[in-house]
């Protein structure tokens, strides 16, 4: 039988109908120049020996896999274990394919590097790995985002970026990741187009993905080490789909391991004319072609792109990475759904039981192992990808859960301008 | 000869209708009727706005074949629909180019469907079937080798984006443009159409000297969005006059 862990990386870019590269000529040779060097740097043992030590050094790997005892034992059902790449340096799993890109983007002798970012994060490890190699760097996002993820934006300029508030459309990541291909279509052969997902023509999903399986080759030693078996189940929230297919590569040729992808549910699985008030691709969405590849997309049945809502930026998007979608077609991988109120009671209670404060796009995946959980028998297990750390939201999440009090301070605070 | 553009629905419908008819009866060759999409990566600010607008007062699909039809029966000037792959893609690739065809349009631009994806979605053999003149879109990057694969896939004539970068008006045209159009020549036998910056009588002869069609897209658009209501036909028409 085939591996579909390599099938997932093959340097077609094509996963059946999903996939490929729907890009304007003017894009092409920048395509096929990130192709030659991706798969030439992936191949070169110097290459694969600076980004290991980049890990190690730089980012902290690897990141822990923490047995959740009172998790367990509060839920009464499977054994439960986080996996923490919120301990990653810059707070998230989205320094794994920054570290990556930015060699190969140095490979190719790129002197600029821009970005989109959602909630912010793969902005900031951007704007990191950028500073660490002295390149320029430009951000783009969505002026929703860029208001309500403040914080990552001051930190974004603390680094020395460029952070650029996108006033088009919807003002949302899909704006961004447009605009940044209009600076790549402007300038392909100086700049870098750093894609913070395993979205995007190819090679960009096979790359992030090759990038980010790290996440779930480091799951299955560490499960060996600890439980002394493979997981039964391992859940991940899935915006673009970047964590999700990090931790999920790696177990795709273990049949017994089930792999579940979890959307953002926002307010519920309704929608009005354009706007979604939800992120849930799999749920209302069809294929569709847009940002330079086939997948799912939230869209109307003439083809227009509707917005889509999450509760968390970096669920916030219309589109999904085409591995996922194929996975999904082939019964794979699950995807469902945790709404915007779950997530939040989620958040709450990892943090109570287990001292860990999660994204908001990460307690999309809590949420659901806390339906999950109680239904699993004590002697199997699942793992949660927590893909990153919540502190980011602070202004949401005290927005929500202590809104007098944070209020109050905020007040006192300008006070002393 | 000169190719210019209109995005269907902007401002709306009736003067997308009486513009085209308007370019016709001033002498255009060729006429792009833009169906709008949500996400057009390749087109700058000015037309994207106009996609946007056009969109939320609610221009559907349908709307634009059937401006295409009421425009064919009434004007011999070939028409062609300039769109993004998503919205052929949302009505089945046959379906889409059978459509257009009953509509009578001549030919299709949709720059985000290049020929590497022909396998999986067969949609230059459906113009063919349909003849529908696919046309190819080529940049100053495009290597020799793609050159010779796309010479072999041409239709009608081919459009050459003049610079790096989206649609949009520029100041200057490149000054390295006369090598490229002749590098493109070797391969490609088709009339070459010049576009993206190309927004003055200046602009049209220098793209003229080395290309058979000009392109101006983003000038008409904003010609209108500087001209108040009423008044957008005939500023337009003034300004065409000028030119050819």
């Amino acid at each position: 039988m085939s591996s579909l862990k390599s099938f997932i990386l093959n340097p077609t870019g094509h996963f059946d109908t999903f996939g490929g590269r729907y890009v304007p000529e003017l894009l092409i040779p920048f395509c096929d120049d990130l192709h030659r060097a991706f798969f030439d740097c992936i191949r070169d043992k110097k290459f694969l020996r600076e980004l290991e030590h980049l890990r190690e050094t730089f980012s902290g790997r690897p990141t822990p896999l923490t047995f959740c005892e009172n998790l367990t034992k509060h839920l009464g059902g499977s054994q439960i274990f986080v996996k923490n790449e919120g301990l990653n340096h810059t707070g998230a799993h989205k320094i794994n394919h920054c570290i990556g890109q930015v060699l190969v983007a140095r490979k190719m002798g790129k002197k600029r590097i821009i970005a989109e970012t959602g909630a912010g994060q793969h902005g900031l490890a951007t704007a990191t790995v950028c500073a660490k190699f002295g390149l320029e760097c430009v951000i783009y996002m969505g002026r929703k985002d860029y208001d309500r993820q403040r914080p990552n934006v001051f930190w974004m300029e603390r680094l020395g970026a460029t952070v650029v508030p996108v006033e088009e459309g919807d003002k949302s990541l899909r704006d961004a990741i447009n605009v940044a291909l209009r600076d790549l279509i402007s300038d392909p052969v100086d700049t870098y187009y750093l894609l913070g997902t395993v979205c995007g023509p190819h090679p960009y999903p096979v790359m992030n993905t090759y990038f980010q399986s790290v996440i779930g080759r480091e799951v299955r030693s560490q499960m060996e080490a600890q439980a002394k078996t493979l997981p039964d189940c391992i859940i991940a929230s899935c915006g673009g789909g970047s964590n999700a297919m990090g931790i999920f590569h790696d177990f795709l040729d273990d049949k017994n391991v089930s792999l579940v992808a979890v959307e953002a549910g926002g307010k519920g699985i309704t929608e009005k004319k354009n706007q979604c008030d939800h992120a849930s691709r799999f749920e209302t969405g069809s294929v569709g072609v847009a940002e330079g590849f086939k997948s799912f997309f939230l869209q109307n049945p003439d083809g227009q792109i509707k917005n889509s809502h999450s509760i968390s930026a970096g669920l916030d998007y219309s589109g999904v990475g085409p591995q996922i979608a194929y996975l999904k077609s082939i019964g794979r991988i699950e995807t469902t759904f945790a709404l915007d109120t779950e997530v939040l009671e989620a958040y709450e209670l990892l943090a109570q039981k287990e001292g860990i404060l999660a994204a908001l796009e990460s307690a999309h995946a809590v949420a659901e192992a806390i339906k999950r959980a109680k239904k699993m028998k004590k002697h199997q297990s699942l793992v949660i990808h927590c893909s990153g750390r919540g502190e980011k939201d602070l202004f949401i999440t005290a927005g929500k859960l202590d809104s007098e009090n944070f209020k109050k301070f905020l007040k006192e605070q300008s006070k002393h301008e | 000869m000169l190719m210019t553009h209109i995005v269907a629905g902007y401002p709306d419908i009736e003067t997308s209708e009486e513009l085209v008819q308007m370019m016709a009866d001033t002498g255009v060759t060729y006429i792009e009727i833009q169906i709008p999409f949500s996400d057009p990566i390749a087109d700058g600010p000015t037309i994207m706005q106009a996609n946007q607008t056009s969109l939320r007062n609610g221009t559907t699909t349908k709307d634009c074949f059937q401006l295409m039809s009421r425009l064919t029966k009434k004007i011999k000037t070939p028409l062609l629909f300039m769109t993004y792959f998503n919205i052929v893609h949302a009505q089945g690739v046959e379906n889409f180019c059978c459509r257009v065809h009953e509509a009578g349009a001549w030919g299709l631009i949709v720059p985000d469907i290049p020929f590497d994806e022909e396998a999986e979605e067969h949609f230059l053999r459906n113009c063919k079937k349909y003849n529908l003149h696919a046309i190819q879109v080529i940049s100053p990057l495009t290597t020799d080798e793609r050159l010779k694969k796309i010479a072999k896939v041409a239709s009608g004539f081919v459009y050459c984006v003049s610079r790096l970068g989206t649609t949009g008006e520029r100041k200057a045209l490149d000054p390295a443009l006369g090598s490229y159009l002749t590098r493109v020549r070797k391969y490609i036998k088709l009339p070459l159409a010049l576009g993206f910056g190309i927004s003055s009588r200046a602009h049209v002869e220098a793209a003229l000297t080395h290309a058979d069609i000009a392109v101006m897209g983003s000038k008409v658009i904003n010609l209108m969005n500087e001209t108040s209501k009423g008044k957008q036909i005939e500023t337009v028409q003034k300004f065409l006059k000028t030119i050819l």
